[in-house]
């Protein structure tokens, strides 16, 4: 018997007559439906072309903001509302540790993943110290079995993290990544994944450092925003 | 940081960073142990698979204690032995009530054998005043300079110690832990701590006190239980404190690993009031359509017509809105509320019940025990649901009659049937008061 991973309830699953007739794999749920229906996907109508912020307007005042800023946005899916449900699921999974919460997206990640065209998959990366205390990487994590290439790298430099900052200062923040050495990206489809879009300071500078090297297209898919 | 913090406590640090304090007393401890195909969390026990928990690079974590601080092969705990650091003052105990001769006798034999670091067990009827029958042992542990902790699994019992204790050990500073709402740590001689807060504490304590040890979430809770043993030093004393022992802990007693006080009796020397069971046959189905039981409505309506108050007690959050929908419509014009264990206003309502604002209150599990209303009756509706164990409803019972004033008053429970939960709780009544009748009339 297993239990929910986020509310501890125990997960009974019915078995229906057509699965005893035609057995296949048992997909075992990790959370229960009560738990997973707290978490809000973004629609895909009416929504940024940029960020995926659910507004009518094409593309929203900040992505318009990055526009002029650096000539080109960033096409970005984000997958669940950042609300209550997500902030104390990223509390447990991120801050406290918990790793395996790890596997509660990966069908829904896998799921919009398929659908989109990339050459190169490049997950953020966390820096060395983080690797260390927290022992892994929260967004290679989320990702499981999907085949990715860490490409890119933290710069050696103090760092305080984005989720401790304010707006005003994440804005501010410099390019904090690195390409790996003798890596070409020319001609190449990128796409870029995160844990949590919320400024986009973040992603806009991974997207950037793939531009300067000669990517063709940039994308990023972030579980929330 | 100061270095006091680590006498006789593991404080969890990342192994790749500089531990803030330099001192040659400080010893580091490993954090897991790793078998062939599990590890082993050394704060709380537990062993898990491998599999569950590997993180990159061969590291591991344990996912049990996971809330007080993440244990796992990145980090070291760092400790320093217990030393017992204290110079008690002249004055210990400035507690000043007095005890009934069976309350002295009983104090008496717990002093005895906290002093001789023995293992005990106090069982001692609900409202037999329990927490002044432990003052004489602790005031004599803590003038050898001993270090003591009373601990318990439920935060309002905590609470309510706390000030009680305080006013008996003026001259001693407590310091009450609990999760709710940290407040810094610091070393003290006597300690009231949540027994979640036991894991945090390595050979730490000289006289170990648990209350209520039968209470969810202690009992059979693995994790906690380990923790209790880290807590006590290696030759340290523990005592238990319950009115209603489980089948584990009788069955110490009987293999002779725990020594037993019994008090059948309450201070006030009266027998425990017996559970007066009514057939409620399909109480919901009633509910639901704005019924309650005749005889329980006129039950609620006698003891506020006698002047006294009541707690109604149901199974489940979800009968509290129904319950109080059927009874504002039956009893306008009296005061009442309900209250569970995740309504933000619990506490001001229990003090607004204590203070007499309301006439009575419907409530579930939460104020099954740690909580004293003078002169009041009991009820509770659909007593057979599998929530309420029988220990439970042994302290349920046990509100009642608390008090010098008004030393009986009534228990009622209705059912749909008579479970073996609620036969075990009418039994150990009748046991304890069995054993009071023979004390009384010799």
């Amino acid at each position: 018997m297993v239990n929910c991973l986020l509310c501890n309830c125990r997960l009974t699953q019915k078995l229906t007559i057509s699965k005893i007739i035609f057995p296949g794999p048992l997909k075992q749920p990790l959370i229960c439906p009560e738990c997973f229906r707290k978490f809000i996907h973004y629609s895909l109508e009416e929504s940024c072309r940029g960020c995926g912020r659910e507004e009518r307007s094409e593309l929203c005042d900040d992505c318009q903001k990055w526009q002029q800023y650096y000539g080109w946005y960033l096409e970005h899916r984000p997958l669940f509302h950042y609300n209550q449900a997500m902030k104390e699921f990223m509390q447990k999974y991120k801050f406290q540790g918990q790793y395996h919460l790890r596997g509660i997206f990966k069908e829904t990640i896998k799921e919009t993943i398929t659908h989109i065209e990339y050459d190169i998959l490049i997950p953020i990366p966390v820096t060395e110290h983080t690797m260390l205390t927290r022992g892994f990487n929260q967004v290679t994590g989320l990702l499981g079995d999907i085949s990715y290439t860490e490409l890119i790298i933290h710069q050696n430099r103090q760092k305080v993290a984005q989720s401790k900052k304010d707006r005003q200062s994440r804005l501010q923040t410099k390019q904090p990544f690195l390409l790996k050495q003798g890596v070409n990206l020319k001609g190449k489809t990128v796409l870029l994944v995160d844990d949590i879009y919320t400024t986009g300071r973040t992603l806009y500078h991974a997207a950037n450092l793939c531009y300067e090297n000669g990517s063709k297209r940039v994308q990023s898919l972030s579980l929330a925003r | 940081m100061k270095i006091n913090e680590l006498y006789g406590r593991r404080v969890l640090f990342p192994q790749i960073d500089n531990f803030p304090i330099n001192d040659s007393q400080i010893q580091v401890l490993p954090t897991m142990k790793i078998n062939e195909t599990s590890v082993t969390c050394l704060r709380c026990g537990t062993a898990t698979s491998k599999t569950f928990v590997a993180l990159p690079n061969y590291h591991y974590y344990c996912p049990r204690c996971v809330t007080l601080g993440r244990v796992s092969t990145l980090d070291k705990f760092y400790h320093v032995q217990e030393p017992n650091q204290f110079e008690p003052p002249e004055q210990v105990l400035t507690w000043e009530g007095e005890l009934s001769q069976l309350q002295a006798a009983t104090s008496a034999v717990i002093k005895e054998r906290m002093n001789n670091h023995c293992r005990q067990l106090l069982w001692a009827v609900t409202g037999a005043g329990k927490t002044e029958m432990i003052f004489a042992g602790i005031a004599a542990a803590l003038k050898r300079g001993e270090r003591v902790a009373i601990a318990s699994p439920r935060v309002d019992v905590c609470l309510e110690l706390y000030p009680r204790l305080q006013a008996a050990f003026a001259n001693f500073p407590i310091a009450l832990l609990h999760g709710r709402e940290p407040q810094q740590y610091q070393y003290r001689q006597l300690t009231i701590c949540t027994t979640h807060q036991l894991l945090r504490f390595y050979r730490a304590f000289d006289n170990l006190i648990v209350d209520e040890v039968d209470s969810f979430p202690y009992a059979a809770n693995q994790a906690l239980l380990f923790a209790t043993e880290q807590a006590i030093k290696e030759d340290g004393s523990l005592l238990f404190m319950t009115a209603t022992p489980g089948k584990k802990l009788i069955q110490q007693i009987h293999n002779k690993k725990l020594m037993v006080s019994y008090l059948p009796l309450r201070y006030h020397g009266n027998l425990l009031p017996q559970i007066k069971l009514c057939l409620a046959f399909n109480w919901r189905k009633g509910l639901s359509k704005k019924h309650l039981p005749t005889s329980l409505l006129r039950e609620i309506r006698n003891t506020l017509n006698n002047r006294y108050r009541c707690l109604l007690f149901v199974p489940h959050i979800a009968d509290l809105q129904p319950v109080l929908l059927c009874l504002q419509r039956f009893l306008p014009d009296k005061k009442f509320t309900t209250v569970h264990a995740a309504d933000p206003q619990r506490l001001e309502k229990v003090q607004a019940m204590r203070d007499g604002r309301y006439d009575f209150l419907i409530t579930t599990s939460i104020l099954e025990r740690g909580v004293t209303f003078p002169e009041i009756d009991v009820f509770v509706l659909g007593a057979d649901d599998q929530i309420f164990s029988s220990s439970a409803l042994v302290q349920i019972a046990g509100r009642v009659g608390r008090s010098v004033s008004r030393p009986t008053g009534k228990v009622m429970f209705w059912v749909n049937s008579y479970s073996r939960r609620v036969r075990e709780a009418q039994r150990q009544i009748a046991y304890m008061n069995g054993k009071g009748r023979k004390l009384l009339h010799g």
